[in-house]
């Protein structure tokens, strides 16, 4: 109420705009409250026109109508509760979790009884990095990771370094690609897990998951990989890739959030210590009730991802060249973060030189795109991927993630061309750094005056 | 058993599932129904074989329904903003 009849007031009379300058208390309350109206909304300070064009598929995706279709009967009817053995309501629920289970199988190649759902790919993480080594904590106390892992997975093992273990994290190369030789000289007798993820979510790039495994089957260590990025987009087997524990997650496959799963190998079996304790669901290694709607959508996103496999990741490779493309047609000093080669086509980490990410993404405001993961976007550094990368610091800083997805339409790549094109045109004019460089001075030889 | 549907069946469905397409009031969701019926469609186009065109044609019959109900689901939420690709461009 307040803050409508203040805008009123704001556009009418110049006698109206007086009282609004005597009322700036008021009027800085209701500027941080969002209001909607026929052209435009505004949040956070930022007027658009439109809801923006979503690039941020890492970040999440939306949920495919396929999908809400197979949910939506358990959150009506079939609302029962699967560990319930005495009535329909729970037979029913109990059909529906085994059958996801088996689609969430079948897409990585195991068994459904290998397969115990989870709260999300943070959970599954940290029952695997935790629950592990807490299970053989009398014989093994090291662990081996990558500098680049998810930050659940670095908590876990910041979490267990203050327990007394001992972690080992590896250094990538300078297309994010870890080096499988600094692994083998890595792992020690008394090495208790490797883990690695598949598919980096902010630089895209594709780690050598079959290699390790080998690696780590040769040398009998359990090998945990975080596939949340990974599941659907490349095709995963846990028997080519000798894993022993994934985590997967439901909605960057266009399914819900709040659901995940953990594929736990049975042959050889590994074991964990459970993160949740309670009724003995998941046997024993997650107890709560298995919340049925979100399973059922994971299954089917999973189904989904199965088929449609190919046909997405055909168009998205298009689309990424298109975007690099437009984007390289018209602008320079533009660096892709990762390797080329082995990357996911859906995720690009672009890097504008000359100018800032911040003011970057302000003007980019009809686009969704993030800089940074969406976990580690509270704090100003720069994102600790980029950094293990080796990137320089003002390169991290303007480093933008384009994520392309199945719903993604070409006019929306060509939209996003345009406006980053003229976003980062215009902020370039106004940058001194840029106009010396158009000069032929060398930035890095500069000596900057102290204050 | 259905017998194979026959060509006029097979346009029909087409054309239903792209009328039922342009009803979704999300821009992104409206787009990939109409790309994928197309492309969908003409993946299969020199399926020759009785039983594989009797099943990918009951496969679609199951998606016009999905895509039926979802029409509908989706119409009950509208979002009060269109996105900014249905909004004409200055």
């Amino acid at each position: 109420m307040a803050s409508r009849l203040l805008q009123t007031l704001k556009t009418t009379s110049p006698t109206c705009r007086l009282l609004s300058h005597l009322s700036t208390a008021t009027a800085a309350v209701a500027a941080k409250e969002s209001y909607e109206d026929a052209d435009g909304i505004s949040m956070k300070g930022v007027k658009i026109s439109g809801r923006p064009l979503y690039l941020d598929v890492q970040a999440t995706s939306p949920v495919d109508p396929r999908v809400l279709d197979a949910m939506l009967p358990y959150y009506l009817s079939s609302f029962g509760n699967p560990h319930s053995r005495t009535h329909l309501y729970g037979w029913e629920s109990e059909l529906a979790v085994e059958k996801a289970r088996a689609q969430v199988a079948a897409l990585i190649n195991a068994s459904p009884k290998e397969i115990v759902f989870t709260s999300g790919a943070t959970e599954s993480n940290n029952i695997s990095v935790k629950g592990v080594m807490h299970f053989y904590k009398d014989k093994k106390r090291h662990v081996i990771t990558t500098q680049t892992e998810h930050k659940c997975v670095l908590d876990s093992c910041r979490h267990l370094q203050q327990e007394g273990f001992e972690v080992t994290y590896l250094p990538v190369g300078s297309d994010g690609i870890v080096d499988i030789d600094q692994i083998r000289s890595a792992i020690r007798p008394d090495t208790g897990l490797v883990s690695v993820m598949a598919v980096n979510n902010e630089i895209g790039v594709i780690q050598p998951i079959e290699e390790i495994g080998k690696m780590c089957k040769e040398l009998g260590v359990p090998f945990h990989t975080d596939a949340a990025q990974a599941l659907g987009k490349i095709p995963i087997d846990v028997e080519k890739m000798n894993v022993s524990l994934m985590s997967l997650s439901g909605h960057k496959i266009y399914g819900p959030k709040g659901v995940g799963a953990l594929y736990m190998r049975r042959r050889p079996r590994i074991r964990v210590e459970p993160q949740m304790n309670g009724g003995g669901q998941e046997r024993g290694i997650r107890s709560g009730t298995v919340p049925t709607p979100l399973v059922v959508g994971m299954g089917a996103a999973c189904e989904l991802a199965m088929k449609e496999m190919e046909y997405d990741d055909e168009r998205i490779t298009a689309l990424q060249k298109r975007l690099l493309n437009g984007i390289n047609a018209k602008l320079d000093g533009v660096v892709v973060n990762g390797s080329r080669e082995r990357r996911y086509a859906g995720n690009l980490n672009l890097s504008f030189a000359y100018v800032e990410g911040e003011s970057l993404l302000m003007g980019l405001k009809e686009v969704a795109v993030s800089s940074g993961s969406a976990c580690t976007s509270a704090s100003l550094e720069p994102s600790y991927v980029l950094r293990a990368l080796g990137v320089d610091e003002d390169m991290a800083h303007t480093s933008i993630r384009f994520g392309i997805g199945r719903f993604t339409t070409d006019a929306e790549i060509d939209r996003a061309v345009e406006l980053t094109v003229q976003q980062v045109e215009k902020l370039r004019e106004m940058s001194p750094l840029y106009e010396m460089v158009k000069e032929g001075i060398d930035i890095k030889s500069i000596q900057w005056a102290q204050h | 058993m259905a017998s194979t549907p026959s060509k006029s069946q097979i346009l029909s469905l087409f054309r239903s599932l792209l009328r039922t397409a342009r009803d979704f009031s999300d821009y992104n969701i409206r787009e990939y129904t109409k790309r994928r019926t197309i492309d969908g469609f003409r993946h299969n186009r020199h399926v020759s074989d009785p039983s594989s065109i009797a099943a990918a044609y009951s496969d679609a019959e199951s998606q016009l329904q999905i895509a039926r109900r979802q029409v509908i689901v989706y119409s009950l939420y509208v979002p009060k903003l269109k996105s900014v690709m249905e909004i004409k461009h200055a």
